[in-house]
């Protein structure tokens, strides 16, 4: 299957060919991903003018740029509320969010939790990075502790993110996550992710090299793809027995995969029957 | 007096030393998952079926797809030893061939039997050239020139018999067919512990295989030059393979020297130049497997398919 559909695969059909190369630093996992995500809407056979990206600011929102689809560029943290906006208008189309941990987690924090409550049929794929990399390195809202970066000089204190715990917690039908080093296994999650019907978060472990890997002496990159799954990824609390408890460090059996997957309503479809209803009782 | 009578009689042709003369010394070898203990399993319950004094003794463990198994079964009116001194095996039954060549010198010289599967399942060490069309490291002699080496020998394609019934794994089976001939017995015997000894589903087909061996064996008995041309042909080495079937295409105004591809790649074929943009410096060792294509970040490397048919596409 990986064989067939990658012989067939000519990720140059999909790319602004004009724009290239990217502006990405060298060795930025993104690169990766956005290979993932193409591929995955190639296996789909979904058709470029029925695809619609939208993303937000910063590193990750700008890969959505090179994608040869209807693309939409909007502001810090807000993909996700133009995107219910498009998705619940146009459902026709197949819309996925292309967005960062900060502008997710952090600007975008609320209309994440409420994307998930909705449960409308999106995909958002969100880019983990730790770090703020566009705008100078500052810390973001998963930078591990003791990770240093431009607004954490001595090191992060502070307790992370868990975002796939977040986003199953606040009701998404589809939570996963992979690392960019597993790039058929990530393509695979995409697929799922956008054929599932409902919100699907997608969490994507990738790699800031330049910016945060440097500056905490992570190695080039190579190094830094290779170690996503353990030492590049501590955490702050974990889940034990159903106590919540502080963890240095994250083992290095990080679950991947598809993590959380639920039949619930999908909103666009219950939004569209309740208009119909009303409509059909005013005419009557 | 009495000890060098018995030195005497452990060194006489044709005996083993801690065994009656009369025991029969079957070594079945084979590479793992061929069902090398289930074949010793049955012919240790023959012996005790005969009403023998049987010891069967093996080396398991390591048999994922690959690995050695050996098994030696002897039986006989008394049996002392477990295993089967070297030249003394009077029959040596390989499910693999090459595993039955490793253990020819175990097989007693001069009236020893030897049968073997000349179906070819090729070890990973015999592939370490990874180019494509490399030579393996696989012996080349035709089945014949080895059967003439032996006082008896029987060479059958059995998987291919075994396929013929609709199972290819049951080729150990038609192999214990043709060592039913072989050894003698009534066939009864040997169905009955067959039946005993395999999984309940796969009772019948077992027994066909048992029969095809039986079949093959007695054929090759009353023709064995027919037999023998059989065993002629040229082994069934892997096909030489086209030129490469693919093309690494690289975009050098795209690369950004980030070295990932260079540290992925398995077989260390590709460099950074002098500019700091990849290059593929070994070329004949690249074999297509798309890693440095899914990891570069830059779409700065494309494995593209030449094969007319997936060209097209």
């Amino acid at each position: 299957m990986d064989e067939i559909s990658a012989d067939s695969f000519n990720i140059r059909d999909y790319l602004r060919l004009e724009l290239f190369p990217h502006f990405l630093c060298p060795g930025c996992g993104h690169g990766i991903a956005l290979r993932a995500l193409l591929w995955a809407i190639h296996e789909l056979g979904i058709d470029k003018n029925d695809l619609a990206i939208v993303s937000g600011i910063g590193c990750s929102g700008r890969t959505g740029a090179y994608i040869d689809a209807n693309t939409f560029h909007v502001t810090h943290g807000r993909p996700l509320a133009f995107a219910t906006g498009l998705a619940l208008a146009r459902p026709d189309l197949e819309v996925v969010v292309i967005t960062g941990d900060g502008d997710c987690l952090a600007i975008g924090g609320n209309h994440l939790i409420h994307a998930c409550r909705r449960n409308l049929n999106l995909t958002c794929m969100m880019l983990n990075n730790e770090v703020y990399g566009m705008t100078g390195g500052q810390a973001s809202p998963t930078t591990s502790a003791t990770r240093y970066t431009t607004t954490t000089q001595s090191g992060s204190i502070e307790p992370v993110f868990d975002a796939c715990a977040l986003a199953a917690a606040a009701g998404a039908g589809f939570v996963g996550r992979e690392v960019t080093i597993q790039t058929p296994a990530l393509k695979n999650l995409l697929r799922d992710a956008i054929a599932h019907k409902g919100f699907s978060f997608v969490e994507v472990l990738s790699d800031c090299t330049e910016i945060f890997g440097r500056k905490n002496d992570l190695g080039e990159s190579p190094e830094m793809i290779m170690t996503q799954k353990s030492t590049m990824r501590p955490a702050s609390y974990g889940v034990v027995g159903g106590n919540i408890v502080d963890e240095p460090f994250r083992a290095t059996n990080l679950k991947t995969g598809i993590l959380t997957r639920t039949d619930r309503p999908e909103y666009g479809a219950a939004y569209r029957a309740h208009a119909a209803g009303i409509r059909a009782a005013r005419k009557s | 007096m009495d000890m060098a009578q018995k030195v005497s009689a452990e060194t006489a042709p044709g005996t083993t030393p801690g065994a009656t003369p009369d025991t029969t010394n079957v070594l079945i070898v084979g590479v793992g998952g061929q069902g090398v203990i289930m074949v010793s399993r049955v012919m240790a319950r023959i012996g005790q079926l005969q009403g023998f004094d049987v010891k069967q003794s093996e080396v398991h463990g390591m048999a994922k797809r690959g690995g050695v198994v050996f098994s030696h079964v002897r039986f006989g009116p008394t049996v002392w030893s477990p295993t089967i001194p070297r030249g003394k095996a009077d029959i040596l039954l390989a499910l693999e061939w090459a595993e039955g060549l490793r253990w020819l010198n175990y097989l007693k010289k001069g009236s020893g039997t030897f049968i073997a599967d000349t179906r070819h399942i090729v070890p990973p060490f015999a592939c370490l050239d990874r180019t494509r069309g490399a030579k393996l490291g696989y012996l080349a002699e035709p089945p014949g020139v080895v059967l003439d080496q032996v006082a008896d020998g029987y060479a059958l394609d059995a998987t291919a018999l075994a396929s013929a019934l609709g199972n290819h794994r049951v080729s150990n089976t038609v192999l214990l067919g043709t060592l039913s001939v072989v050894i003698g017995f009534a066939p009864e015997i040997w169905q009955k512990a067959i039946a005993e000894m395999v999984p309940p589903r796969t009772v019948e087909v077992n027994l066909k295989a048992f029969e095809a061996g039986r079949r093959w064996a007695a054929a090759a008995r009353e023709n064995p030059e027919s037999a023998r041309e059989h065993t002629l042909r040229k082994p069934a080495v892997l096909p030489e393979l086209e030129a490469r079937d693919f093309e690494l295409r690289i975009t050098p105004e795209w690369c950004k020297g980030c070295d990932i591809c260079v540290k992925m790649c398995p077989e260390r074929c590709l460099s950074l130049n002098a500019l700091n943009i990849v290059e593929l410096t070994e070329p004949d060792r690249c074999t297509g497997c798309r890693i440095c294509e899914w990891l570069c970040p830059d779409f700065a490397i494309d494995v593209i398919k030449t094969l007319p048919e997936t060209a097209s596409r």
